[in-house]
C-alpha cells in the first residue's frame, strides 16, 4: 500500500505533496561503505554518502533510493527498475543494464554514470528504447593517468618483491634488484591517445623515455610535438618496440577480448603492460599464462571482468601482478568532482536543458562515436 | 688492501678503527651515491681519498620517490592486499585515496635529485616548495616552477607530501624527531629514500601508529640490512622496501661504470671529475662539513 511504501522510505514530508507534483524517481548503485563510512565527510562516492545529493534531490520533491544490491531478479535494485525515471551507475560497482532490464524500465528515461566508462550498460538496447546515457566525462581523467603511472613505476621497479621482504621480517637486495630498472629511456606506447592517454603522456614526459601513441585519430601536430610522443599508425607495428604498454581505450564491441593471446605475442618478450581502462579488452586467461610463463613481465590494473572480482579471477594469484580493486578512479578528489557532474546534469535534466555536448554517450537514439 | 669500494645497499662502515688498521689503503669508492657510511672527519686525517660516483643514480632515486608518493597519497597497498586475499572492497581504499593533482609538496634539499624530483612533480600540477641551504639559481626555479622556503619550519606545516633529499651529515642526523614531525600537517605523507638515521626511528613509528603521519614510505633504514624486528616494517601505513632505489640495473651499469673510470684514473694518477670527491687532501666535501 502506499501507506506501507512511504513508511519504509527515508523522505521528508514534502515527497508526499510533490509526488503528486510531478517529483522523479531516481535510483543510485554505488559501493557500500560500511565501516568506512564515517571516516570523512567528503566521501560521497559510496551508498552512504550518496554523492552528496540527498538533501538537494528530496528538499525539491524526488524520491532518491541508493543501494549497493544490485546482482540478480531478487536484487534491491531490480525492485525498483518498474517504476524509476532515472538510473545513476558507477564503474567501481557497475549495475549491469542488460536489455532485459531496460525492457521492464517503463518509467526509465536517464541513465547516468558517476565517473566514466558506460560500458556496463546495453548501450544499443538503450538507443532502442529512446534512453539517454550520459557520464560525467572528464571527472576523474587526471587520477586515472596519475595511477597508471604510479603502476608503470611500481612494476618496472620491482617494488612489490621488497614490500613483501619487508613485511616478512627479510632482506634480500639481489632479490629485487635483479630485475629492476628505470622508466627513463624505456619505450612506452599507450594505446588510446584520447583524454586519459593524453594526461598520461604529459605527465611521462619529463621522465625522458620515447613514447609513442595508437589511436583512431592523430593529435594536433602542436600538441603532439609539445608531448613529444609518436604516432603509430599500425598497432600490431607498435607493440614490438614498446618495454611498457598502457591501455587507453574504451570497451566496445571493437575491443573486447582485442588483447588476446595472438596479440599479446607480438609484444616484447618481458613487456610490462599496464590496464585501468576495463579488464574485457584482455583475454583474461591470455594474461594470467603470459604472466606465468614470464613473457609478461608484470601486470598492472584496477580492473577486471567482471566487478567485484571473484574470489578465484586468476589475476590475483598470477606472478608479478599490481592489482588492486576498481579504485583509481575514486579517489576522493574524483567522487567530489563526479558528484558534482551529476548534480549538474540532474538539475539540467529537471529543467529540461541539454547537457554538456561531450558527456552524451547515447542521445536520441545515436552513440558517441567511440562507442560505434 | 690498496682500494676499498663500497655500496650504500650493503654498506661496508669504516670506522675510525677499521681506518687505523689499514695501512695500504689510499682510496675508498662509493658505488653509488652517500658515503655516511664512511667516517668522513677519519678518513680526511688519515689522508684518504673518498670519492663516490656523483649523479649515478640520481634518476633513479627521484623516480622511485615519485612512485613512493603516489602509492601513499592513492592508497595502492590496501588495494593490492585485498587483492591477493581474495577480498573486494573499494570503500575500504576509497575513502582515504587522493589524486597529488593541488597538493602541495615540499621537498628538504634541492640538490640534484631533489630537482630531478620538481621536474617530474611538475605536469602533476601540484603546489611545489623546496628547502635548502641554497636557492636555485632564478631561471631554473621558474622552469621547474617551485617556490623557496628559506625557513624550514615554516615549510613543514604548508605541506601535504615531504620528501626527504639532504644527506646524512652530523646536521641532519635525527633532525626529523617527534618535535619536528609535529610541526608536520595531520595526516602528511613522507617520503625518505635519503637515509634513514636522518629520522628518529620510534618517532616514526610513533605517528604512523597514531596518524599524525598518514603514510611513510622509502627504502632507507638504519642500520642496514635492518634487523627483523625493525619497527618500520610493521607499522601501519607504510611503503618500505629495502634499500633498493638506486640499485636498478639502470643505475648498476652507470656506477660500475664511473667506479671503473676513477680506478683508471688512480692508476694513472689522474684526478677524479671534480664533483666526485667526498673526501680529498683533508677536506671533506661541502654538504658534509
Amino acid at each position: 500500500s502506499m501507506a506501507a511504501h512511504v513508511r519504509g522510505c527515508r523522505c521528508s514530508s514534502l515527497f508526499l505533496s510533490s509526488f503528486f507534483a510531478g517529483g522523479k524517481k531516481i535510483v543510485g548503485v554505488f559501493y557500500q561503505a560500511g565501516e568506512y563510512a564515517d571516516k570523512n565527510p567528503d566521501f560521497v562516492g559510496c551508498v552512504e554518502g550518496a554523492l552528496g545529493i540527498r538533501d538537494w534531490l528530496e528538499s525539491n520533491g524526488h524520491h532518491y533510493i541508493v543501494t549497493d544490491d544490485k546482482e540478480g531478479l531478487n536484487s534491491e535494485l531490480e525492485k525498483h527498475i518498474e517504476d524509476m525515471h532515472v538510473l545513476i551507475t558507477t564503474p567501481f560497482h557497475p549495475a549491469y543494464v542488460t536489455a532485459e532490464r531496460i525492457k521492464k524500465a517503463k518509467n526509465l528515461e536517464l541513465v547516468l554514470t558517476a565517473g566514466i566508462g558506460s560500458d556496463h550498460i546495453d548501450l544499443l538496447a538503450a538507443a532502442a528504447a529512446g534512453l539517454t546515457v550520459a557520464e560525467v566525462t572528464g571527472s576523474n581523467t587526471v587520477s586515472v593517468a596519475e595511477d597508471q603511472l604510479m603502476r608503470i613505476l611500481i612494476l618496472l621497479r620491482n617494488f612489490l618483491p621488497g614490500y613483501q621482504q619487508v613485511v616478512k621480517g627479510e632482506w634480500n637486495v639481489a632479490g629485487i634488484a635483479h630485475r629492476a630498472y628505470d622508466l627513463e629511456g624505456k619505450t612506452v606506447g599507450t594505446v588510446g591517445a584520447g583524454r586519459i592517454g593524453r594526461l598520461l603522456l604529459q605527465r611521462l614526459k619529463p621522465f625522458n623515455c620515447n613514447m609513442l601513441y595508437h589511436d583512431r585519430i592523430r593529435i594536433n601536430p602542436e600538441l603532439e610535438k609539445e608531448i613529444g610522443a609518436k604516432f603509430e599508425e599500425d598497432l600490431d607495428v607498435m607493440l614490438p618496440k614498446c618495454d611498457v604498454i598502457v591501455i587507453n581505450t574504451p570497451l566496445t564491441e571493437k575491443t573486447r577480448g582485442m588483447f588476446n593471446k595472438e596479440k599479446i605475442a607480438k609484444m616484447k618478450k618481458g613487456v610490462i603492460i599496464v590496464n585501468n581502462a576495463r579488464g574485457a579488452i584482455m583475454d583474461t586467461q591470455a594474461v594470467a599464462d603470459a604472466c606465468s610463463n614470464g613473457y609478461i613481465a608484470g601486470y598492472g590494473g584496477d580492473v577486471w571482468f567482471p566487478q567485484p572480482a571473484p574470489k578465484d579471477h586468476p589475476w590475483r594469484y598470477m606472478p608479478n601482478h599490481a592489482m588492486t580493486p576498481h579504485t583509481s578512479g575514486t579517489t576522493i578528489d574524483a567522487q567530489l568532482r563526479y558528484a558534482s557532474g551529476v548534480k549538474d546534469m540532474l538539475d539540467r535534466y529537471f529543467k529540461g536543458e541539454d547537457f554538456p555536448v561531450e558527456n552524451y554517450i547515447v542521445k536520441e537514439g545515436e552513440l558517441a562515436s567511440q562507442y560505434k | 688492501m690498496h682500494v676499498l669500494i663500497t655500496t650504500p645497499f650493503h654498506p661496508a662502515y669504516v670506522t675510525a678503527e677499521r681506518i687505523k688498521k689499514a695501512k695500504n689503503l689510499e682510496l675508498l669508492l662509493t658505488a653509488g651515491i652517500g658515503s655516511d657510511h664512511i667516517d668522513l672527519p677519519a678518513a680526511a686525517a688519515a689522508g684518504l681519498t673518498v670519492a663516490e660516483v656523483t649523479g649515478s643514480n640520481t634518476v633513479s632515486v627521484a623516480e622511485d620517490e615519485l612512485m613512493r608518493i603516489l602509492i601513499l597519497l592513492r592508497n595502492f597497498l590496501p588495494g593490492y592486499q585485498q587483492v591477493v586475499k581474495g577480498e573486494w572492497n573499494v570503500a575500504g581504499i576509497a575513502h582515504r585515496a587522493y589524486d597529488l593533482e593541488g597538493k602541495t609538496v615540499g621537498t628538504v634539499g634541492a640538490g640534484r635529485i631533489g630537482r630531478l624530483l620538481l621536474q617530474r612533480l611538475k605536469p602533476f600540477n601540484c603546489n611545489l616548495l623546496y628547502h635548502d641551504r641554497l636557492q636555485i639559481n632564478p631561471e631554473l626555479e621558474k622552469e621547474i616552477g617551485a617556490k623557496f622556503e628559506e625557513d624550514l619550519d615554516a615549510m613543514l606545516p604548508k605541506c601535504d607530501v615531504i620528501v626527504i633529499n639532504t644527506p646524512l651529515t652530523e646536521k641532519t642526523r635525527g633532525m626529523f624527531n617527534k618535535e619536528k614531525i609535529a610541526k608536520m600537517k595531520k595526516g602528511v605523507i613522507i617520503v625518505n629514500n635519503a637515509r634513514g638515521a636522518i629520522m628518529d626511528t620510534q618517532a616514526v613509528a610513533d605517528a604512523c601508529s597514531s596518524g599524525h603521519i598518514a603514510g611513510y614510505g622509502g627504502d632507507v633504514w638504519f642500520p642496514q640490512p635492518a634487523p627483523k624486528d625493525h619497527p618500520w616494517r610493521y607499522m601501519p601505513n607504510h611503503a618500505m622496501t629495502p634499500h633498493i632505489s638506486g640499485t636498478t640495473i639502470d643505475a648498476q651499469l652507470r656506477y660500475a661504470a664511473g667506479v671503473k673510470d676513477m680506478l683508471d684514473r688512480y692508476f694513472k694518477g689522474e684526478d677524479f671529475p671534480a664533483e666526485n670527491y667526498i673526501v680529498k687532501e683533508g677536506e671533506l666535501a661541502s654538504q658534509y662539513k
